[in-house]
This record gives structure tokens, C-alpha cells and sequence, in this order.
């Protein structure tokens, strides 16, 4: 994610709702997908993303530049997003053939179905993590972040981030392996 | 030498993320081409592991949140009286509560001291009571007080 110009940080710390929503633009991609991946549902996805921007917006007018926004950013996100999956508990994990079960859709929608079950297969595979390595999966493979960044962004340290990354790796692997025998 | 185990690690994360400086990004590669098992494993872990979620195609945002959020901050500053905004203001004062153990520490550590001293005063004034008193006991009959009073018993007799 491209840093924001200090310009526009400082007028929407000032209040300036104009300044406020061209932050929202910039950045609403970035912390919708991280949620929506780690709540894994549209409406707490949206719960989520709400919270991130009213903190921002509360908390803009102490924030001292003395770190990258965009790190400052990511903590907040990944914090509210595993702090509400941690509490609501509401990853649903569906059962196989639930996720796979289409066979039967008509063919001119095999594109569709394709996606649908890639949507699917991703909301299983995520599903199965818990939320602190659910959080580092999305941070790396989804948002393409380096393990200083997601170290950063969790408050751990980098072989924290390299040993969830690793066990996560294993258990999809696994995982993917019994979906695919089941096919 | 690195066994496998060793460039498994290697290949289930900083290879495969392209975090390895380049010497050990070309050691997992000869390693890689030695070993089947290992490149097997690789293999399952971009097409199982990997693949699926860097291809995942991004949510759009739903339009609705922004308006969300508006309303949100809308009604919060709505909702802050002006309490609210002194308090916020005066935050940097607020250290006060803070030092609220310390200063009652402080406080008990005077009481205390002050209980103490108070003691040891009463103490001494008694003693000096005391010592009055027992000197008075030895001091010899003619220059009691009781003299001064009435006539001595001796002389009425007399």
C-alpha cells in the first residue's frame, strides 16, 4: 500500500473531513480485505473496517510521524480484526460438501462456479488457522507484506512471524491435500 | 552441509518468500535439484499452500461503509459534551491520578512518622514526671511543703 502524503494526514488530523475521506479511499481496500479475510463475513467485515476508521479518525491528532502511517495502520486493523474474530468466534468452517457439493449448476456458469469454489476452498483454508496465524497468512500472501512489516503490524517478532507462517503453510498443505482426495 | 530438514524450513518460508540473501536462495536451488523429496514438497506447497491465496481476487469495498463511518464519527462528536472536550484538552494534566498512590504513601509515611514522634514526647515527659516525683520521695522532711502549712506535731507536745 502506497504511503499517504503527510499533508493529508495532518489536515484530517485537523479535522478536515475532506482530507479524512481521500485517507478512506487510499486505505479502505487495504483494511476491508484484511478483515473481510480474517472475520471471513461481509457484515463483520464491515463492523470491523468501521471501528479501524473511527479510531484513525479519533486517534489521527496524536499520531507523531515518527513511524510510517501505513504501519500504524496495519496494527490497528489486524488487532480489531483478530480481537473480533477472538470474541465473536463467528469463523464458519463449512463442512465439506457444503463448500464443494455444486456439481449439479448448469455449465454456462462454469466460470462462476469456478470462482465460487475458489472462494470456498480460500474461506476453508483460512478457516482452519486459528485467528494469529489466519492474520499472518492474510498479511503475506494476500496483502503482500514482508515479515518486518507483519511483525510490525502484530507485535511480535520476526521469528514469530516465520514459525506461524511455517505451521499455517503445513496444516493447508495437509489440509488441501484431504479436499482434493475427497474431490 | 544443511540436511533436509535444515531446507525445508528454508523452503516453507524465507525461500518461497523470497526473503533468503541470495547465497542461500542458490544453495535451496542446487539442494532443490538434488533432492526429489524436497522438491516434491515444494511443489505441493506453491500449488496447496500458496497459490490459492495470492491468486484470491480482492473485495470491493461495499459503498455503504464510508457512509457508515460518517455517521458514526457524526454522532460521536454529536454525543461529546463539553466536559468531554475540557477533559481532552486538560489530558496532558492528567497525570494527577497517577501519582495518587504515591502522594498517599507519601501521606501515611508522614502520619506515621508524626504518631511516632508524638510517642516518644509523651514518653519523655513522663519520665521527667517520674523523676520529679521520686525526687520529691528522698527529699528531707524540713523543707517539705507540709511544714509551711501547720504546726509542726513535736512542738505541740512540747
Amino acid at each position: 500500500m502506497e504511503e499517504l502524503a503527510k499533508d493529508i494526514l495532518v489536515r484530517a488530523s485537523q479535522g478536515d473531513m475532506q482530507a479524512f475521506e481521500e485517507v478512506y479511499k487510499r486505505t479502505s481496500g487495504f483494511v476491508y480485505n484484511v478483515a473481510y479475510r480474517i472475520v471471513n463475513n461481509r457484515e463483520d467485515a464491515m463492523e470491523v473496517a468501521q471501528e479501524v476508521f473511527m479510531t484513525v479518525h479519533d486517534k489521527l491528532k496524536e499520531f507523531r510521524f515518527e513511524s510510517s502511517f501505513n504501519t500504524w495502520l496495519y496494527r490497528i486493523t489486524a488487532n480489531r480484526a483478530i480481537n473480533y474474530a477472538k470474541k465473536f468466534s463467528r469463523i464458519k468452517t463449512m463442512p465439506f460438501e457444503e463448500s464443494f457439493g455444486d456439481a449439479a449448476v448448469p455449465s454456462d456458469a462454469e466460470k462462476t462456479i469456478e470462482q465460487e469454489e475458489q472462494k470456498h476452498l480460500v474461506e476453508k483454508l483460512l478457516g482452519e488457522l486459528n485467528e494469529d496465524q489466519r492474520a499472518c497468512v492474510v498479511l503475506r500472501e494476500i496483502q503482500g507484506l514482508s515479515y518486518e512489516e507483519i511483525a510490525q503490524a502484530l507485535n511480535i517478532n520476526i521469528n514469530t512471524v516465520r514459525s506461524r507462517l511455517k505451521r499455517s503453510r503445513e496444516k493447508l498443505m495437509s489440509l488441501k491435500k484431504s479436499i482434493y482426495e475427497k474431490l | 552441509m544443511r540436511n533436509c530438514e535444515q531446507f525445508r524450513e528454508l523452503i516453507l518460508t524465507e525461500y518461497i518468500d523470497g526473503q533468503c540473501d541470495a547465497k542461500t536462495a542458490e544453495m535451496v536451488e542446487v539442494h532443490l535439484m538434488d533432492c526429489n523429496d524436497c522438491r516434491h514438497i515444494f511443489s505441493e506447497l506453491k500449488s496447496q499452500a500458496i497459490l490459492p491465496l495470492r491468486t484470491v481476487v480482492p473485495q470491493a469495498v461495499p459503498t455503504e461503509l464510508w457512509m457508515r463511518i460518517k455517521e458514526g464519527i457524526e454522532e460521536k462528536s454529536l454525543k461529546r459534551n463539553p466536559f468531554e472536550e475540557i477533559a481532552g484538552h486538560l489530558k496532558g494534566w492528567m497525570v494527577l491520578p497517577r501519582l495518587v498512590p504515591v502522594l498517599a504513601s507519601f501521606l501515611v509515611m508522614f502520619l506515621a512518622g508524626s504518631a511516632t514522634l508524638n510517642t516518644l514526647q509523651l514518653q519523655q515527659v513522663n519520665t521527667q514526671e517520674q523523676g520529679e516525683y521520686l525526687a520529691s520521695l528522698f527529699t528531707p522532711s524540713g523543707t517539705s511543703s507540709d511544714n509551711e502549712s501547720g504546726t509542726p506535731i513535736e512542738q505541740y507536745f512540747l
